[in-house]
């Protein structure tokens, strides 16, 4: 038993905003976020290397 | 269970006095649910025919956030008093502290439900007098007392502890609430146990559940 | 010298690609033809049109961001078991991505709403379900970063994330039930769902298997992050200590 309401504003046509919006909403978010995540990893990275330089610079402990 | 019965009846009496000798949470947190009742009545419009259909709403939502109102108080009184440290170098299982706590705070809340209910009955015009809306409150502010505690416990801890709570009860309590609503709407108009339908077990079922799996877990949050 | 070692034997296993890069391989291709298979292959729905395509993508994600909480539940037991770094890092990376997954299917469930129920939203069982596992993952990331120390919030999160887990089925079942006593007025075509076309079925599974790869993908990325997260602990305490 299927009861829906169809309107005759929304034809199947005029529809195609609310695809192309699902679409891009995926790609902007999920790349966003791998984005996110290699830009801390590059940060991080940057970070250890020169923490590294540092290190490599400073005497053992006594 | 002797083993256990016992610590948690003496934790239970030594926060239950605590609590009378001092009394200024019974009579704030009651005061709250009043307020979130007033609140409520104006928020939804409740016009004398609409009382029927949105009372048992605004009740369960003022108990719930009595509840949470209450039990964070609780714990953070605790934590500033180092009450729950003393009990964890004691011998005492960890589960009889927390049944001792969320035995606290269940009949703590009881008490605050059973002087707001004759008024919101009063308030939102409907007969309280049905032994299954007693039977339903006390199931219900039960799923409350044994996952807020637990909750509490991690909250009290917590940077952000007023938020904490909140954020933690409201997602996993959302099933008791909607079917203490509805059990309540059965209850007021007259029902019998057949006629509240599976309201009260999934209550009783969430409550079972959580009063296994909550102490267990309990274990983890309060160790060192 | 140790740390930056320990580091590049992270990065690589000799001359062999990573299972990071193996995954993001996959996932490529995968999605290319997924992608493929979604607007060229899939037949055009005769009630809805074009529309109805989303359908390939907020099922699988919605699928996949529920599977990842059972990884955040199944990690979090490990981690109160064993506790191990390892149990934590999957708990907290699945959970990371997870909530995207999840934001992800409401977002796309609500694209897909309009259209096809002439609503934004609708508090019926699977939409609903998906807001409080939301809600519980939020919570879990929450009380993780705000615990007193680092350890107590690994703790802490894996609770909330047991907790969490065994109460979404009965949060479910408690909104069909309630559902069931207020039915919305609105009932479109895939709210009873899963009339399936067969073609349309083939194209949902490769999806949903594509968005598992994803999902793999992304989690091996975060934990990586937290690797070197952990690199950077190390040398920031060796420096420490050292008077730096």
């Amino acid at each position: 038993m299927l009861d829906f309401i169809l309107l005759s504003t929304h034809l199947p046509s005029s529809n195609l905003p609310y695809l192309f919006a699902a679409f891009a909403v995926s790609w902007v978010v999920l790349f966003g976020y791998l984005f996110y995540v290699n830009r801390r990893q590059h940060e991080m990275k940057k970070e250890i290397t020169r923490l590294q330089k540092v290190l490599d610079q400073t005497p053992e402990e006594e | 269970m002797s083993g256990l019965f016992g610590p948690m009846m003496v934790i239970f009496w030594k926060d239950v006095l605590l609590e009378l000798r001092s009394r200024d949470l019974v009579v704030s947190v009651v005061v709250f649910g009043l307020l979130v009742v007033v609140v409520f009545n104006f928020a939804l419009n409740n016009t004398p025919g609409r009382s029927e259909e949105l009372a048992p709403g605004i009740l369960w939502a003022a108990f719930a956030f009595a509840a949470v109102l209450s039990m964070n108080r609780a714990f953070v009184r605790d934590q500033e008093q180092g009450g729950l440290e003393g009990l964890l170098i004691s011998p005492v299982s960890r589960d009889a502290i927390f049944l001792g706590k969320a035995l606290t705070s269940l009949i703590f809340m009881l008490l605050v439900e059973a002087a707001l209910l004759p008024i919101y009955a009063v308030m939102l015009d409907f007969s309280a007098l049905s032994w299954y809306l007693m039977l339903t409150i006390f199931l219900g502010t039960l799923g409350f007392a044994v996952v807020g505690t637990l909750f509490s416990a991690m909250a009290v801890q917590t940077r952000s502890r007023e938020i904490m709570l909140p954020v933690l009860f409201f997602p996993v309590l959302l099933p008791v609430i909607i079917a203490a609503v509805e059990a309540t709407t059965r209850a007021v108009g007259g029902e019998t146990f057949i006629g509240l339908g599976r309201w009260l077990p999934l209550i009783g079922v969430f409550d079972a559940l959580f009063l296994v799996v909550c102490p267990w877990i309990f274990s983890f949050v309060v160790e060192e | 010298m140790a740390n930056t070692q320990s580091m590049e034997r992270s990065d690589s296993l000799g001359g062999f690609p990573s299972i990071k890069t193996i995954l993001a391989l996959i996932t490529g291709v995968m999605m290319l033809v997924d992608l493929y298979f979604i607007f060229m292959v899939a037949p055009t729905d005769s009630v809805l049109g074009h529309v109805q395509r989303v359908f390939y993508f907020h099922v699988p994600i919605a699928i996949v961001s529920f599977l990842a909480f059972f990884v955040v539940f199944i990690a979090s037991l490990g981690y109160l078991m064993k506790r191990t770094s390892k149990w934590d890092a999957i708990a907290h990376a699945s959970a990371e991505i997870g909530v995207v997954f999840v934001t992800l299917a409401l977002l796309t469930g609500i694209i897909w709403a309009r259209p096809v129920w002439n609503t934004w939203w609708t508090w019926e069982p699977r939409l609903t379900t998906t807001m409080i596992l939301w809600l519980i993952y939020v919570a879990y990331l929450m009380v993780r970063s705000y615990a007193p120390t680092r350890s107590k919030g690994a703790i802490y999160a894996a609770v909330v994330g047991i907790i969490g887990f065994i109460d979404v089925p009965i949060v479910y079942y408690s909104v069909v039930w309630w559902r069931s006593i207020h039915p919305s007025p609105v009932v479109g075509p895939f709210a009873q769902a899963d009339a399936l076309d067969g073609t349309m079925a083939l194209v949902l599974l490769f999806s949903l298997i594509t968005f598992l790869f994803f999902f793999a993908y992304m989690v091996a990325e975060r934990m990586e992050l937290r690797n070197t997260e952990e690199a950077l602990g190390r040398i920031r305490f060796t420096l420490r200590r050292r008077g730096r």
